[in-house]
């Protein structure tokens, strides 16, 4: 369903990400691992939108994404969930939640379906969203990519800033959104919770692609469990 | 300060202060001095009319206004919105001073600038201590202007009001309408663009084209943004507020729209726009166009103020540095392409 | 008492007149110096509208869409290089570009319609409120600016829009990432603004008379305020909107004309050092 094509992205002068493909084919769970400045992030944000690419071809079901702007390709299904989060502080959780579904009237069962995973929002609705704690605030942007009902959840690093308690719990919630029939492309330095949640997984590192493979090949993979599981 | 090294900011710069810097001493005062040349026999070329003579007159204070601005604005950043001001605290407060207590207008003179360089220096240190952006300097500065008129207009027994100010003592040379004065102007603006020159080739200027480049950066790799802003804002103030005062006394005769927003600051930006900012002859350029445009442009009346407009617009949507800056680097474009081994 | 009645009516006013130069602020980082024009086109065209027969409310109303429009035309062209650049560039240059629409403006209302001004005299006494006598016109001015800024704020709290106007004030990224369009978005608010400015020129209208000569110091005005409510906040002008008309009000009665805006001024000049984000501004 999305498929990447050599692609080549970075910020004005640099390359970041050299000759990168991958796919995600509808119902799968993705990750891309790697450590820090490895390229996942401008990889990501190339995809959606909010960078411009070099070169490379980025298509999504019968739309070619690489050109678009954000907006537009966020209303094309792909709803992405950035490392920074980008919520609004100053307005309620309901409303962060309500502007998820731009330009659509917010759906209240698709909003109740939000505050069923994720209890907490719905205890603190009227809270302000920048009064709130990293782990809220980390479902709170989840549950606005929800709101409209996304053919494809993009995340980058959701567990950035998290607690390892909470990391856990994000994950959980990323798994019963899978098991419900989302599509999940995850990037993420934690590799184990990713591997645990993903069906494929890509490594990635100094930006190109290093390897890929079924999640669970990757676990066992020597490579992977030296550089990343810390296992020797 | 090795004048040979050229930090990382300035090789990056638009305008010809490198080449000025590293050149010797007398190829980098050439433009001053053919500049001082040129205008020197522009009287010669128009020959006995006076309203040509003070035509070019106005053409060298606005040029004189605009190297001060030129400092400020062109080398360090600093939008102050407030030279009417600044030139008007320089008229009205010599003329105060003489009119009210028989201060001998040199003496005058002398008193307003610092008063005024103080001014500029003040706004400077608040500027970096409150750290303010371009916007908000500009803003605190045009309140201040706005101030100062309402202080002209509302102190009437000193100022004179609406009225405007005369003067009831002898001004000297520079009241003298005419060659005279022209040639006391000339010899102004020739000082003010060897300063600027020198200043652009001393340390100095080095650490004006630094903190403009990146102020953060020349901050931390040393440089006192703050101490350098204040020389910036106290010099160029100096300057524009004694060219205010000597204009005032060439006038005789001033008030409050001599010294407006609309009078000084506006023309001296779009000249500065139009003949490079931060460029050395710049404000020569500038000055003499717009001067020339608005005398042609007079019978139209209050349509100059939509040409201006457009002026503006296709300086600033076409040539983002002005015009002298382009011709500087058409000419380095051309220099390089004679010599393709330098 | 009236004083400051006096001062609140000015100050709504003033708020609106700020409003709409905030919101463009805050939505695209861009300063809009033409935003006295917009009033002033607003005025003329209304003006010359009444003066060749037609009634006031539909003279007004069109006077009112002409300024919108002329915002709207504004951002959809000459404004277009400007949002190219980012942060400090953009801001200046918007300044110097939307200084040089200003002159435009200005130099062809004045040069063509030097003498137009627009007069909305509201006839009859005074009308006692809270045991005040307050002029119809100063009343009438008051009730236009409250009726528009509610409108206006019910706007942006309660619609859709509106709620997507406030997140790009909130987090430009993150509006995207909704799939709100930021620069579509801009150009309408940017022809709200001009809308504003329009009705603000109307109030104006009422208690006073507007020129072609007023534009710029209009646009001092409304800055002045949008500054010290602090740049990018609604709820700001509002407040220093009121803040300053009653400051205006209070010390024309006490003291005088020139001494007040010497006082306003100031005023304005010491909420910028002490707090340059403004009353409502985040963060110093």
């Amino acid at each position: 369903m999305l498929t990447v094509e050599d692609l080549n992205a970075g910020y004005d002068d640099s390359v970041v990400v050299h000759d990168v493909s991958l796919h995600v084919d509808d119902g799968e769970a993705v990750a891309v691992i790697g450590s820090n400045g490895a390229g996942k992030t401008t990889l990501l944000r190339t995809i959606c939108g909010l960078l411009p690419a070099r070169s490379g071809t980025v298509v999504y079901g019968d739309h070619a994404l690489l050109g678009k702007p954000a907006h537009s390709v966020a209303r094309l299904g792909v709803a992405f969930v950035p490392a920074e989060r980008h919520l609004f502080p100053r307005m309620s959780v309901q409303e962060n939640l309500e502007l998820g579904a731009y330009p659509a009237r917010p759906d209240q069962q698709q909003l109740e379906r939000v505050f069923e995973l994720f209890p907490r929002l719905k205890d603190r609705r009227r809270q302000q969203a920048g009064t709130m704690s990293g782990g809220e605030q980390q479902m709170l942007a989840v549950g606005r990519a929800l709101m409209a009902r996304p053919s494809l959840l993009v995340l980058d690093e959701p567990t950035t800033g998290l607690a390892p308690i909470l990391a856990e719990e994000a994950y959980a919630s990323l798994k019963v959104l899978r098991s419900e029939g989302t599509t999940v492309l995850v990037a993420e330095q934690q590799v184990p919770l990713a591997l645990d949640l993903a069906d494929r997984a890509y490594v990635i590192e100094d930006g190109r692609m290093q390897m890929d493979g079924q999640a669970t090949d990757l676990v066992d993979h020597p490579d992977v469990r030296r550089a990343y599981l810390g296992i020797a | 300060m090795a004048s040979t090294e050229v930090p990382l900011g300035a090789q990056q710069d638009a305008d010809s202060a490198v080449v000025a810097t590293q050149a010797p001493r007398w190829r980098a005062y050439l433009p001053v001095v053919a500049t001082a040349v040129a205008l020197a026999a522009i009287p010669l070329i128009i020959g006995d009319s006076r309203y040509y003579t003070d035509l070019a007159t106005l053409a060298l204070v606005f040029a004189a206004y605009a190297v001060g601005f030129n400092i400020i604005f062109g080398n360090t950043n600093q939008l102050f919105l407030c030279l009417g001001a600044f030139a008007g605290v320089g008229a009205y407060g010599t003329g105060a001073l003489g009119n009210e207590l028989g201060v001998p207008m040199p003496l005058g003179v002398l008193i307003s600038v610092c008063v005024v360089a103080g001014f500029g220096a003040a706004f400077s240190w608040v500027s970096v201590r409150r750290r303010l952006d371009v916007i908000f300097v500009g803003i605190v500065t045009l309140t201040f202007s706005l101030v100062f008129i309402n202080l002209l207009l509302g102190q009437r027994d000193v100022t004179g009001g609406e009225t405007g100010m005369v003067l009831l003592y002898d001004p000297g040379p520079v009241g003298e309408r005419g060659l005279v004065s022209y040639y006391i102007f000339l010899t102004v603006l020739i000082v003010f663009l060897t300063v600027y020159r020198w200043v652009q080739r001393s340390h100095i200027g080095w650490a004006f084209r630094a903190l403009r480049d990146d102020e953060v950066a020349a901050e931390l790799s040393g440089i006192d943004v703050a101490r350098y802003k204040m020389i910036a804002g106290a010099m160029g103030s100096a300057m524009v507020a004694l060219v205010g005062a000597l204009y005032g006394h060439y006038e005789g005769f001033f008030s409050p729209t001599t010294f407006e927003l609309g009078q000084v600051d506006v023309p001296v930006l779009v000249m500065l726009a139009f003949g490079g900012i931060g460029s050395l002859l710049g404000p020569v350029v500038g000055a003499t166009v717009f001067t020339i445009v608005d005398a042609v442009l007079r019978p139209l009346a209050q349509l100059r103020t939509a040409v201006y407009g457009v002026i503006l617009l296709v300086l600033f949507l076409g040539f983002r540095h002005g015009v002298v800056p382009s011709i500087n680097d058409l000419a380095r474009w051309v220099a390089r392409r004679r010599s393709p081994g330098s | 008492m009236a004083v400051v009645l006096d001062g609140v009516a000015y100050g709504l006013q003033l708020a609106l007149l700020a409003v709409g130069l905030t919101m463009i602020y805050g939505l695209g980082g861009v300063l809009n110096l033409a935003h006295g024009q917009f009033a002033v086109v607003t005025a003329i065209a209304a003006a010359l509208l009444m003066d060749s027969g037609l009634p006031t409310l539909p003279a007004v109303i069109v006077g009112v869409l002409t300024g919108a429009v002329l915002a709207l035309i504004l951002d959809a062209s000459i404004m277009r290089p400007v949002y190219r650049l980012q942060g400090e560039n953009r801001v200046l240059l918007s300044l110097l570009i939307t200084l040089g629409v200003a002159f435009v403006i200005d130099g062809l209302l004045i040069y063509n319609y030097p003498f137009t001004a627009l007069n909305l005299n509201v006839a009859g006494p005074a009308i006692n409120l809270l045991g005040v006598p307050m002029r119809r016109g100063s009343l009438a001015a008051s009730l236009l600016a409250l009726v528009a800024l509610g409108v206006l704020i019910v706007f942006l709290r309660y619609t859709r829009r509106g709620k997507a106007v406030r997140s790009i004030i909130e987090d430009e990224e993150g509006a995207q990432l909704c799939g709100i369009n930021p620069s579509r978005i801009r150009t309408a608010v940017f022809a709200l603004s001009g809308g504003l400015a329009g009705v603000a020129a109307v109030a104006e209208g009422m208690t006073s008379s507007l020129s072609a000569t007023d534009g710029l110091n209009l646009t001092i005005l409304a800055l002045i305020v949008t500054v010290v409510g602090g740049l990018g906040s609604v709820a700001g002008a509002l407040l220093a909107g009121l803040l300053l008309g009653i400051v205006y009000s209070l010390a024309t009665f006490y003291i005088g004309a020139y001494v007040t805006f010497i006082i306003l001024l100031v005023t304005a000049m010491a909420t910028i050092l002490v707090r340059p984000s403004g009353l409502m501004g985040r963060g110093a």
